[in-house]
C-alpha cells in the first residue's frame, strides 16, 4: 500500500469546520427522533439475536447432537464461524493501529467504526469455541489456573494457544477502542441534553476535562496501545491457522496456513467494513466525513490481500501436488470434484475473481460495485473456512470411515443468529457512541485549514 | 426441523390399548375405580420393608465386585450354544462362550451375545393376556381345566400343537406326555429357518481335514448351528504361524454374498438358475468330457480350476451346500462327497438331534393349515412359534387362525401371533427358566438360569405339563428327572453338579450315523436345468434378525449386517449391473413382485452379488416385535411361499426414496490399502515392515507394553466382535437417525471393502479398534489433556476431564473415536441398566470415548497378579473382542515380552500398521489376508 494517497482528492470535506464535524457525529444520537430505518434495524437484528438465544438454549437442553457434526466431521458450522468471524475482527484493529503507526491519516474517519465492529466481531467470534464443546459449562479447564488437584491445560494442544491469542486480542483492542473514545465521551458528556446522558457519558469518560496533562498521557498511552496491537493483528490469525495446520490431516497439515490466514482475515476484514461503511454513511449523512476515496483505499487493500488469499490457494495445490503425497492430492482434488465442489467452486469465483474488479478505477469508485463485491467476499471467506473444515474431515485416510456433514436447522440459526448479534450491537453503538471520533476529526480539519491557508 | 432423537419412547404410559375407552365402563364405574385407585395409591407406601433385608451372612460364591460366571446354554435355532454368563451379585451382565462345550469353544456370535439385552427388554411380555387384556396364570388355568374337559373324553381330537423344533430332552418328553395324554391330538412343527436333516441325518463337515472345499450357497460360517465350531477349524487352516501355512482352498458358489464366499479363494457368482447348469457342468468335468457350450468364459474357468483341484491326488476334499437349498442340489452335494470319497474323512453324518423328523409329529405350519381349513381343528396351542409373522404369504395362517374356537399362544413377546389368539402366555426368557438343549454334535448341556424370571413368566417345559393336566412341577425338577431317568445310576447329585459346573452333559453324544447309500452307476446325479430367469428373488433369514424373532434388540438392530453395513432396516441387495440396467440407486422404493405377492422394498446395491437375482432378509416389517423392533424395514416373509420358490420377480421403481441407514458409506479401498493381501505362493516373499524413524527417540517401555494383533487371514467378518465389545464396555445404541448422522458408537468396528474386478469381486473385512498408538496424534490436540498414555502404552480416555471439543476424533487417522452427540445413556430408572457391567464408566453427554483395551480387565488381572506376587501370565487378559471371535484372529498381550503370543504374531512377515506412513506406531497391527489361489 502507498503511502501517499493513490488520488488527489481530500479525505475530508473542505467545507467542514470543527462545529460541523462534532454536530455531524454527535447530533443524530443526541438528538432525536431516531431514524425510522435505524429503528427497523435494530428491531429486525435483536428479533434474530433472540433466535441465537432461543438455538443457544436448545443447544444447552439437548447437547451438540443438534448439529449435523459426526463422526467423521466432528467440526462444522461452529469452527466455520468462529474462524470467519475472528478474520472479520482483524480489520479493525489493523485500520486503528497499523495504520495509526504508518502515518495513514485517512484511516481517522473509519478506525472507530472499525474498532467497534472488531470488538462485536470477536464477541461473536468467541461464542463459538464455547458453544462448540460437549461440555460447555467446563470451558474454563482451557484456562490455567490453580486447582487443588494440580491439573492444567495441556499446553501442546493449539486450542489453548487459541484461548490465549483471542483473549488477549479481545483484551487489547476493547482498552485501545475505550482509550481512543475517552475524549469523544467527554464530549457527548457535554453536550447532552439530559441528567441520564451526562450521568451516563460521564460515568464512562473517567474525568476526562481535555486538560493538556490528559492529551499528552492519551497520546503516548494510544500509542503504545497501538504498538501493543499490532503483533496481535498477525499473532491472533496465525495461531489460529495452526488450530487447524497442527493436525496430521490432510488440508489441514500445511506450513503455509498462518500467513494464509492472516491474509484471510484482513481481506474478510476489509470487505466486512466496506460492507458495513457503505450503509452507515448514507443512513447518518457522513459521506463528507467517509468520502469516497476512503472506501477506494479499502477496495485496494481487498485487491491486495485477495491475491494474497489466491496465493495462499495456489500453494495449497501445488504442495499437495509436489509432495506427491495420495493422501494431500486426494483431499485437493476431492475439494473441487467432491460433494462439496460446488462450495470450492463458489469460493473461488468470489475469493479469486470478483475482487479482481477492483483494478478498475471506475469501478472500484462505484459505490454498488463495492457494496457488491464486499458482499462477496464475505460470502467466499465463509466458504473457504467451510471448504478448509468439512472438506478436509469427511474423506480422510482409511475410506470406510468417510461421510458427509450436512447442516441441521440450529446449524443455520446458529450462525444467522450470531450475525443479527453482531448487527443489533452495531446499532446501539451507532445509537449511543460517537461512530467517527470527533477529536482526531477536528485535528484532521485543523491540519487541512492550515495546509489550505 | 429433524426429530431430535430416534430412541423410542418406553414409557408404559403409552401401552398398546391404553387410549381405547373400555365400553362397559360408565361414569360411576369410572368413579369407583378412581377411587379405587387413590386408596391403593395410598395404600403403596405402607409396604412392608421385610424384603430389604441385606446380607447378615455372606453367600460363600458371592464377593461384592467380583463377578461369578455360570454356565448355560443359549438356544440358536433349536441348538445348544454353551455358554458363560458373567453376573454381578447376582445380576448376568454378559453373555460370553462356555470353553469346555464343544459348539462354542469358548466363542460366541453375535446374536447369542446379544440376548443378555433381550432378557432385560422393557418390551418383553409380562403377563398373560386374555383377548389382549391383561389376564392371570390361574385365569388361564381353568379356561384350559374347561378346555380340558372337552377335549378328555374325546382323547384330544381337535386338538393341535404347533411348536418350533427343539433338541430339548425335556421338552420332547413333555410334548410326548402331553400326547399320550391326548392321543388324537397332533404336533406340528414350524421354522421359517433351514432344517438340517434334510435326507433323515445331519451333515457334520470336518473343516480342520479338509483340503479341497466347495461350498455351494454355502452358509457353513454364517448362521450355522454349529458355525462357531466350523470357523475355529476353517481358520486354522488359514492362519500362518511361523511363516507357514497348511493352507486349504475355498471354492464358494454363489448367487449372493456369505461369510464364506468372502473367503473364498475362488469365487463365482452366479443366480440360482444357474446352479443346476454349473454343477452339472462339474460332473461333466469330473467324467474328463468337454464342457457344454452353454456356460460363459467365468463359469468355464470356474469349473475347470474347481475340477483340476478335486482331481489332484492326495487331497481331501469336502463339498458344502447351503442348508437353505433344495433337495436336489443338497443331494447331489452329499453323492459327490459319496464320489470324492469324502464320507468319514471330511464330513461325517449325524443321526437327527432335533425334533423336525420326530415320528410324532403331523407336519408343518403348511399342513396345520390345511388341518385348519378342513375343520379339524378346534383348539390350537402354539407353543415358541410366531407363525404369524412367519408364516409363508399363500399359507394365509392369520385368516386360518380365526377359525379356530380356542388359540393360545406361549411367547416371549405378545407378537403378532400373540394378537390374534385367544390366550397368550408370557414365556420366560432362557436365562430365567430351567431347561437342556443339545448341540448340533448332539452334545447335551442343561440350561442353567442366572436369575429369577422378572416377570409372571413360566417356561416351556412348564406350561408343557400345566397343557398336560399334571400336577405343576418346577422346571428344575423337570430338568432333573428327565436326566435322573436317563443317567438311571446312583450319584445322580454328584453328576448333576459336575454337569452345572462344566456346562456340558458327559459322554452325551450322537453317534455317528452312517447312512451311505447303494453306489449309483451315475457319479452324481443329473440336476434338471431351470427355466431361465430374468430374475430370481433369494429369501434368507437376516444375519443377525434370523426369522425376525431378534427384532426388538437394539444391539442386533445397530449392529452393521456384513457386506451392506446397514442397520435397522432390511433392503433388497441388488447387484450393481442391475441397478444400472434398471436406474436404480441406493434406498430406491421399488415394487417387489413375484407369482402374484407384491411388498415394497428399498434397495441396496451390494458389488459382487449375483445380477439375475435380488435378495430379501427376513425379520423386518414386523407390526408388533416391540418398541425398537416394529416398523424397521419391510416383511419379506410377504413374498414367501409354501413351495419356496421364487420365480418371475419383478421390479418396478416407484420413483419415491427412503433412507437407509449405513456405517459405512465408501467400500473402495480407492487405490489405498488398508487391508493388505497377499498369494499363498510369495509367502517365502514376505519382508516384515520396517520401523519408520523419527527424530525422537522412543518412548521407554514399562514391564508391560499391550499391544494386539487382528489376523485378517482368519478373520471371517461375523462382528461377534462388536457385539462383545457392546456388552463389556455399556455402548449405547442411538437408533437409526442418529446413525443417519452418523454417530454409531461402536468402539470396535467391521470394515468391508470390495476390490477387484466387476465380476471377480473379492470382499475383505477388517476390525478396526483403536490402534492404541505410540505416538497418539489425538493426545498431541486436546487441550485439557483428557486422553493420555499410560505407561504401559495405553491410550487412555478420562472421561471427566473431557470438555468435548472433538479434536482429538479430527486428529485421529483411523476415526476410531466416538463421541456422545446427545445423551445417549437409558433414562435413570431404566432396566437396562441391570445389563451395565459395574466396571465401566457409563458415559455421560458432551464427551469422547473409544476402545480401550478393555482397561478393566486389564486391572482385574494386575489386582490379581499382585495379590499372588506374580506378573501378569500371557493370555491371562483377553479383550472381550478377542475372546468372542471364533476365529482366533485377535490376539492381545504384552508386546515387551518376545515369547507372548502377541508379539509372536507381530514378528510374522505378514504383519503390518495401517498407516504406517503417518508414524503413528498403532500397538494394533493387522496380519495381511493370505489368499490361496490355484
Amino acid at each position: 500500500m502507498s503511502a501517499h494517497p493513490p488520488s488527489p482528492e481530500a479525505i475530508v470535506d473542505p467545507t467542514a469546520t470543527l462545529t460541523s464535524v462534532t454536530e455531524t457525529v454527535s447530533g443524530p444520537i443526541l438528538h432525536p427522533p431516531w431514524p425510522r430505518l435505524w429503528l427497523a434495524g435494530f428491531a429486525g437484528a435483536f428479533v434474530v439475536t433472540l433466535g441465537l438465544f432461543a438455538a443457544i438454549g436448545w443447544l444447552f437442553i439437548r447437547g451438540v447432537g443438534i448439529w449435523g457434526i459426526n463422526i467423521p466431521v466432528a467440526w462444522g458450522f461452529a469452527i466455520v464461524n468462529f474462524v470467519w468471524w475472528i478474520g472479520i475482527g482483524h480489520a479493525g484493529t489493523f485500520i486503528s493501529a497499523i495504520l495509526l503507526l504508518l502515518h495513514q491519516t485517512w484511516r481517522t474517519s473509519i478506525n472507530r467504526f472499525t474498532e467497534a465492529m472488531t470488538l462485536f466481531a470477536v464477541a461473536c467470534a468467541a461464542l463459538y469455541p464455547v458453544l462448540h464443546l460437549g461440555r460447555p459449562i467446563y470451558a474454563y479447564w482451557l484456562l490455567p489456573y490453580p486447582d487443588t488437584m494440580g491439573l492444567w491445560p495441556q499446553f501442546r494442544s493449539p486450542l489453548v494457544w487459541d484461548v490465549f491469542a483471542v483473549s488477549t486480542y479481545a483484551t487489547v483492542s476493547l482498552v485501545y477502542w475505550y482509550v481512543g473514545l475517552l475524549p469523544d465521551l467527554a464530549t457527548m458528556r457535554d453536550r447532552a441534553a439530559s441528567t441520564v446522558g451526562r450521568r451516563g457519558y460521564g460515568i464512562l469518560a473517567l474525568g476526562w476535562r481535555g486538560d493538556a496533562r490528559h492529551w499528552a498521557h492519551h497520546e503516548k498511552l494510544y500509542l503504545i496501545l497501538a504498538g501493543l496491537a499490532t503483533p496481535l493483528v498477525v499473532s491472533v490469525h496465525s495461531i489460529v491457522g495452526m488450530d487447524f495446520a497442527i493436525a496430521i490431516l490432510p488440508g489441514w497439515h500445511s506450513t503455509i496456513f498462518p500467513p494464509y490466514f492472516v491474509g484471510g482475515a484482513i481481506f474478510s476484514g476489509f470487505a466486512m467494513v466496506l460492507t458495513l461503511v457503505i450503509p452507515v454513511r448514507a443512513l447518518f449523512r457522513m459521506e463528507g466525513l467517509i468520502t469516497l476515496r476512503h472506501l477506494e483505499l479499502m477496495a485496494l487493500v481487498v485487491l491486495t490481500t485477495g491475491w494474497i488469499v489466491t496465493y495462499g490457494y495456489f500453494s495449497e495445490f501445488f504442495t499437495a501436488w509436489w509432495s506427491g503425497d495420495e493422501f494431500e492430492r486426494f483431499v485437493q482434488a476431492n475439494r473441487a470434484l467432491g460433494p462439496y465442489a460446488p462450495a470450492f467452486w463458489l469460493m473461488l469465483t468470489c475469493n479469486v475473481l470478483i475482487p479482481n474488479l477492483f483494478w478498475s478505477r471506475r469501478l472500484r469508485r462505484s459505490v454498488p460495485v463495492l457494496f457488491g463485491v464486499a458482499i462477496l467476499v464475505n460470502v467466499g471467506m465463509w466458504l473457504e473456512r467451510f471448504v478448509i473444515v468439512v472438506t478436509s474431515l469427511h474423506r480422510d485416510f482409511v475410506p470406510s470411515s468417510w461421510g458427509m456433514y450436512i447442516p441441521t436447522f440450529w446449524d443455520w440459526s446458529t450462525f444467522i443468529g450470531t450475525i443479527g448479534f453482531f448487527l443489533a450491537l452495531l446499532f446501539l453503538f451507532l445509537r449511543l457512541l460517537p461512530a467517527i471520533s470527533m477529536s482526531e476529526m477536528r485535528g484532521l480539519v485543523i491540519k487541512a485549514k492550515e495546509s489550505g491557508e | 426441523m429433524p426429530p431430535l432423537t430416534s430412541l423410542p419412547a418406553r414409557s408404559p404410559e403409552f401401552a398398546e390399548g391404553a387410549d381405547v375407552w373400555p365400553p362397559d365402563l360408565d361414569r360411576r364405574g369410572f368413579l369407583g375405580l378412581m377411587g379405587a385407585s387413590l386408596a391403593l395409591g395410598g395404600l403403596a407406601g405402607c409396604r412392608a420393608a421385610k424384603t430389604l433385608v441385606p446380607y447378615t451372612h455372606q453367600p460363600d460364591s458371592v464377593v461384592p465386585g467380583l463377578p461369578s460366571f455360570y454356565a448355560s446354554a443359549c438356544p440358536c435355532e433349536g441348538f445348544a450354544r454353551g455358554i458363560l454368563v458373567e453376573a454381578h451379585e447376582g445380576r448376568p451382565t454378559k453373555i460370553e462362550g462356555n470353553p469346555r462345550h464343544a459348539e462354542s469353544g469358548g466363542a460366541a456370535d453375535a446374536v447369542t451375545q446379544a440376548a443378555i439385552l433381550a432378557l432385560y427388554d422393557p418390551d418383553r411380555s409380562q403377563a398373560p393376556l386374555h383377548q389382549g387384556r391383561p389376564a392371570s396364570w390361574p385365569e388361564f388355568e381353568s379356561a384350559w381345566r374347561e378346555e380340558d374337559r372337552r377335549l378328555a373324553p374325546v382323547g384330544g381330537a381337535g386338538l393341535a400343537l404347533l411348536t418350533e423344533p427343539t433338541t430339548s430332552p425335556t421338552v420332547r418328553a413333555g410334548l410326548h406326555r402331553l400326547l399320550d395324554r391326548f392321543p388324537r391330538a397332533r404336533w406340528f412343527q414350524h421354522t421359517a429357518l433351514a432344517r438340517y436333516d434334510a435326507e433323515g441325518f445331519q451333515p457334520d463337515y470336518d473343516l480342520a481335514e479338509a483340503d479341497v472345499i466347495l461350498a455351494i450357497e454355502g452358509g457353513f460360517l454364517d448362521r450355522h448351528p454349529a458355525a462357531l465350531r466350523y470357523t475355529r477349524a476353517f481358520a486354522g487352516r488359514r492362519r500362518v504361524e511361523k511363516g507357514a501355512v497348511r493352507a486349504n482352498r475355498l471354492y464358494a458358489l454363489e448367487s449372493a454374498w456369505s461369510l464364506a464366499g468372502a473367503m473364498a479363494d475362488r469365487r463365482l457368482a452366479a443366480p440360482p438358475a444357474r446352479l443346476p447348469a454349473i454343477l452339472n457342468a462339474v460332473a461333466t468335468a469330473w467324467s474328463r468330457e468337454p464342457l457344454p457350450e452353454t456356460l460363459d468364459r467365468e463359469e468355464r474357468a470356474f469349473v475347470t480350476a474347481l475340477t483340476a483341484d478335486l482331481r489332484r491326488p492326495g487331497r481331501k476334499v469336502l463339498c458344502i451346500a447351503g442348508d437353505e437349498q433344495p433337495a436336489a442340489i443338497r443331494r447331489w452335494a452329499q453323492r459327490l462327497n459319496q464320489v470324492l470319497g469324502a464320507v468319514g474323512k471330511t464330513i461325517r453324518y449325524r443321526a437327527a438331534v432335533r425334533s423336525d423328523g420326530d415320528p410324532r409329529s403331523a407336519g408343518d405350519l403348511g399342513a396345520l393349515a390345511d388341518a385348519i381349513a378342513r375343520g379339524e381343528i378346534s383348539a390350537l396351542a402354539i407353543l415358541g412359534a410366531n407363525p404369524v409373522y412367519t408364516g409363508p404369504a399363500d399359507v394365509e395362517f392369520a385368516a386360518r387362525l380365526a377359525r379356530v374356537p380356542f388359540t393360545l399362544h406361549l411367547g416371549g413377546y405378545a407378537d403378532e401371533t400373540a394378537a390374534a389368539v385367544r390366550w397368550h402366555l408370557p414365556e420366560s426368557h432362557f436365562l430365567e427358566a430351567w431347561s437342556d438343549l443339545r448341540g448340533y454334535d448332539g452334545s447335551a448341556v442343561i440350561q442353567q438360569p442366572l436369575i429369577d424370571p422378572l416377570y409372571d413368566t413360566r417356561s416351556l417345559g412348564e406350561v408343557l405339563r400345566l397343557l398336560a393336566g399334571d400336577p405343576p412341577l418346577s422346571g428344575y425338577d423337570l430338568v432333573r428327572a428327565t436326566w435322573r431317568a436317563r443317567l438311571g445310576a446312583d450319584d445322580f447329585d454328584g453328576h448333576w453338579t459336575r454337569w452345572l459346573n462344566a456346562g456340558v452333559v458327559d459322554g452325551e453324544n450322537t453317534p455317528t450315523a452312517n447312512p451311505e447309500p447303494a453306489e449309483a452307476e451315475e457319479p452324481v446325479p443329473y440336476l434338471d436345468p431351470e427355466p431361465a430367469a430374468a430374475l430370481t428373488l433369494v429369501l434368507r433369514p437376516d444375519p443377525w434378525l434370523g426369522d425376525g424373532r431378534h427384532a426388538n434388540n437394539g444391539w442386533l438392530q445397530e449392529l452393521p449386517r456384513p457386506f451392506t453395513a446397514l442397520v435397522w432396516d432390511n433392503a433388497l441387495l441388488i447387484s450393481p449391473q442391475l441397478g444400472r440396467e434398471q436406474r436404480l440407486e441406493n434406498g430406491d422404493l421399488v415394487r417387489v413382485e413375484c407369482e402374484g405377492r407384491v411388498v415394497e422394498a428399498p434397495v441396496w446395491l451390494v458389488p459382487g452379488q449375483a445380477e439375475g437375482c435380488a435378495v430379501a432378509h427376513w425379520g423386518g416389517g414386523r407390526t408388533r416385535a416391540g418398541a425398537v423392533g416394529s416398523g424397521r424395514g419391510f416383511d419379506a416373509f410377504r413374498l414367501q411361499s409354501r413351495s419356496g420358490r421364487a420365480r418371475g420377480l419383478k421390479l418396478t421403481a416407484t420413483g419415491r426414496k427412503t433412507r437407509l441407514a449405513s456405517t459405512q458409506h465408501q467400500f473402495a479401498m480407492d487405490g489405498r490399502d488398508p487391508v493388505q493381501t497377499f498369494a499363498l505362493r510369495d509367502l517365502g516373499r514376505l519382508r516384515p515392515e520396517q520401523p519408520a524413524i523419527s527424530l525422537y527417540p522412543a518412548r521407554a517401555r514399562d514391564t508391560y507394553a499391550w499391544g494386539m494383533s487382528i489376523d485378517l487371514s482368519t478373520c471371517i467378518g461375523c462382528s461377534a466382535c462388536v457385539a462383545a465389545c457392546q456388552a463389556e464396555n455399556n455402548i449405547p445404541v442411538v437408533g437409526k437417525e442418529q446413525v443417519l448422522r452418523g454417530r454409531v458408537m461402536h468402539w470396535i468396528r467391521v470394515d468391508t471393502y470390495f476390490a477387484g474386478e466387476p465380476g471377480a469381486e473379492r470382499c475383505h473385512s477388517q476390525p478396526v479398534p483403536c490402534m492404541q498408538c505410540e505416538n497418539a496424534p489425538c493426545e498431541l490436540v486436546c487441550p485439557v489433556g483428557a486422553t493420555v498414555h499410560s505407561s504401559e502404552g495405553l491410550n487412555e480416555m478420562v472421561y471427566n476431564r473431557c470438555v468435548g471439543t472433538r479434536y482429538c476424533s479430527n486428529n485421529c487417522p483411523y476415526k476410531v473415536r466416538r463421541f456422545n452427540f446427545f445423551d445417549f445413556r437409558a433414562a435413570a430408572d431404566s432396566i437396562l441398566h441391570l445389563q451395565d457391567n459395574p466396571e465401566v464408566t457409563v458415559r455421560q453427554r458432551g464427551v469422547m470415548e473409544k476402545c480401550t483395551y478393555c482397561v478393566q480387565r486389564i486391572n482385574r488381572a494386575r489386582s490379581e497378579a499382585e495379590r499372588d506376587n506374580r506378573p501378569i501370565r500371557d493370555g491371562e487378559i483377553r479383550t472381550a473382542c478377542q475372546q468372542a471371535c471364533p476365529a482366533e484372529a485377535i490376539v492381545f498381550g504384552n508386546v515387551a515380552d518376545p515369547a507372548s503370543a502377541v508379539a509372536q504374531r507381530k514378528a510374522e512377515p505378514s504383519s503390518y500398521s495401517l498407516l504406517a506412513e503417518l508414524n503413528t506406531r498403532p500397538r494394533t497391527t493387522y496380519l495381511a489376508k493370505m489368499i490361496n489361489p490355484a
